[in-house]
């Protein structure tokens, strides 16, 4: 699905990503852990064509593709999905026009005829419901007045609607309480199954709890520092980050 | 001191010579004296050039040049409604067809108690007294640069024109729809004008559309507002006339205490447009919100001037201004804000914004800030600009491609003050000609 081959990337002057090598399979659950800075985000923004970086060395294939040759809605196109970190705010854009716009916008590139109204709307009324989203959340403008919860919901509930092949979840639960958290968690796992992968990647443990990663790696100072098994994000939060410096530090 | 030239030879003061009969025909009697002071007004500095300061980037040549003629009677059909923008809003509608009152075309059935409203002709001499060309004065206020010419111009064809009255303490909820059309042949000089008082207590919604069916004009409407204490009123005007039209409004609010007066003013028509809206406050604790929405495509010029007096303490005032320009289009905005030496506690909030769509197009904007109260709280930004970046990549990484990203943005900029509108048929009738505008 995902190969990420020796990428090196930097924003200005500093080097954040000093050489990720990655390698996700169709239906797996990755989760990269990491302490802040350690270059999370700046991986997740990569992959979905943020310009503020710059690669300066690797590649990245997906589905055969050479993925940082594409533009953002190109990716979007090919099955890419990030959730945003922080979700923006559009005054003036309703969700529905918005989602309806992304919707046809897809499968445009997909040489396919745009979705009829009644389908979308029941596509996106499911999604809504299985989000616990209010519907009437869809005739307001694109996460304006959201609170923190709603807005990472509808982020799950965007991915929903575009059934993307590869999902990259940035710090989805941040800023999240334990209920938002299982909502979201819950959108994620009814979103699992043996064509899709997720790329999961977070600060704590904690949302590893309910959605239970296949691979979890550790990222520090832009590099996988260790891999494991869905038992190393325990360890993790038992020890803290600092064990695995210590760790490194003795190897080294 | 107005540096001025001495006045040329002046189509409309001859215009106005030639239609005293007319307008005698259809007005009450005291308004000539009215008519005949505005025209001397309006003749001592006359059409005004862009070496004047407050009217610099508008170009009024066609004033000059171009032939226009004032006069009524002309055909429309009701059926001819159907072509504008605001045709099908629930409101009760009064259709002025080059500034003659349309009956047949207007329906006001069942107006609710406590709502009057009525031509000059049938409406009370006090309250035409009491009022016209008083609440649009600026004598006696702060600042130098006061141009009311289009205000006199106005007066000096007063003849036809509504009262609208709410009485205290009523709410009126169905909206009033003032339909301003153009049907014309050619060239028609139209000065519609309008009179709103709103009561103690009483609140209402009046919409005003400037729209074209055929022809072209230079229209030059005059709005008087007067809310008591504690009145709300929502205005909505709409200005979309043919792109070889010029439109000159004057806008006059006067708020006593705790009114509440919310303003949007959506441009998308006429070759030459401007707007000035005057909003002097009477009152303490009063709320005033100033919305717009601009845009301008080919040479359209818009220009809007706002002017906020705020007279007394305690006063509360938020404007939005934003502006679209593609082409070679221009857009103006100036914002004057007076705080006077009583007005402490003050709180003034401007915010204008334009987006240029094309190297070629232009947008003059100057904040004006006059403070002479020290406990007082103003802040004005200006933005010229691009698409915001952080809009851009969230839309594209769904999948949007960059060229509709780009279009959505530019929608949502305008549709932003757009959707701020009460009556939602208005804001869903504007946002879909917002995006025949743009496309």
């Amino acid at each position: 699905m995902l190969k990420i081959t020796n990428l090196h990337a930097r924003v200005e002057e500093k080097e954040i990503l000093k050489g990720i090598n990655l390698i996700i399979n169709p239906g797996e659950v990755h989760a990269i852990m990491g302490p802040n800075g350690s270059g999370k985000s700046t991986l997740a923004s990569i992959l979905a064509g943020r310009s503020d970086y710059e690669v300066t060395e690797g590649s990245v294939e997906f589905l055969g593709k050479e993925l940082l040759e594409l533009d953002p809605e190109e990716r979007a196109a090919e099955g890419l999905f990030l959730a945003f970190q922080y979700p923006v705010e559009i005054p003036g854009v309703t969700n529905t026009y918005f989602l309806r716009s992304a919707v046809n916008s897809i499968r445009k590139y997909h040489g396919q005829d745009d979705i009829s109204a009644k389908d979308f709307l029941a596509l996106v009324k499911e999604k809504a419901n299985m989000m616990e989203l209010d519907a009437s959340m869809l005739s307001r403008s694109v996460n304006e007045g959201f609170s923190g919860g709603e807005k990472k919901r509808n982020e799950i509930f965007q991915m929903a609607v575009l059934d993307p092949k590869m999902c990259v979840l940035d710090e989805t639960d941040s800023g999240l309480d334990i209920d938002a958290l299982k909502i979201v968690a819950n959108g994620v796992n009814a979103l699992r199954g043996p064509d899709r992968s997720h790329l999961v990647i977070t600060h704590y443990q904690r949302l590893l709890d309910y959605i239970v990663p296949d691979f979890v790696h550790v990222l520090i100072e832009g590099r996988i520092v260790k891999s494991g098994g869905k038992e190393l994000a325990l360890e993790l939060e038992e020890k803290g980050y600092d064990f695995i410096k210590e760790e490194l530090l003795a190897g080294a | 001191m107005a540096v001025h030239t001495p006045p040329q030879t002046d189509q409309f003061v001859e215009l106005q010579a030639n239609s005293k009969a007319l307008l005698e025909g259809i007005s009450p009697s005291y308004f000539s004296e009215l008519r005949e002071a505005a025209i001397r007004e309006y003749t001592e500095f006359g059409l005004p050039t862009v070496r004047e300061e407050e009217f610099k980037y508008l170009p009024l040549h066609v004033l000059r040049e171009g032939k226009y003629r004032f006069g009524f009677g002309a055909h429309f059909e009701r059926s001819q409604l159907s072509t504008l923008t605001l045709a099908d809003t629930d409101a009760f509608s009064f259709v002025f067809v080059n500034g003659q009152f349309a009956p047949e075309a207007s329906s006001f059935e069942n107006l609710p108690d406590g709502l009057e409203i009525s031509t000059f002709e049938d409406a009370d001499p006090a309250v035409l007294t009491q009022h016209l060309s008083k609440i649009a004065s600026l004598k006696g206020r702060l600042g130098s640069t006061n141009d009311e010419r289009f205000v006199a111009l106005n007066t000096a064809f007063l003849g036809e024109g509504l009262v609208i009255q709410v009485s205290k303490n009523k709410t009126i909820e169905r909206p009033i729809h003032i339909l301003n059309v153009v049907s014309s042949d050619d060239a028609e000089f139209v000065a519609p004008r309008l009179l709103i008082t709103v009561g103690e207590n009483a609140e209402a919604t009046v919409i005003e559309s400037f729209e074209t069916s055929t022809g072209r004009a230079f229209t030059c409407p005059v709005t008087e507002i007067r809310l008591e204490k504690s009145a709300r009123l929502e205005h909505i005007k709409f200005q979309n006339e043919s792109l070889d039209s010029v439109h000159i409004a004057n806008i006059a609010v006067h708020q006593e205490a705790q009114s509440v007066f919310t303003s949007t003013n959506v441009n998308f028509g006429g070759h030459s447009a401007r707007n000035d809206i005057n909003v002097w406050l009477n009152g303490e604790y009063t709320e005033t919100w100033l919305n717009g929405a601009n845009v301008a495509t080919g040479t359209q010029v818009i220009d809007n001037h706002t002017r906020l007096d705020h007279a007394m303490p305690n006063c509360q005032s938020f404007e939005v201004y934003k502006t679209i320009l593609k082409d070679q289009s221009e857009g103006v905005f100036n914002g004057k804000i007076f705080v006077y030496e009583d007005a402490q506690k003050t709180d003034a909030k401007q915010t204008n914004q334009a987006i240029l769509l094309s190297p070629t197009a232009t947008m003059n904007t100057k904040p004006q800030l006059e403070i002479f109260a020290d406990d007082v709280k103003c802040t004005h930004g200006a933005t010229i600009g691009q698409l915001r970046e952080d809009a851009m990549f969230y839309l594209r990484a769904r999948g949007i491609e960059k060229s509709k990203a780009e279009a959505l943005l530019v929608y949502a900029f305008a549709a932003e003050v757009i959707e701020k509108i009460g009556p939602h048929d208005v804001r869903a009738s504007l946002e879909a000609a917002l995006f025949t505008k743009l496309a």
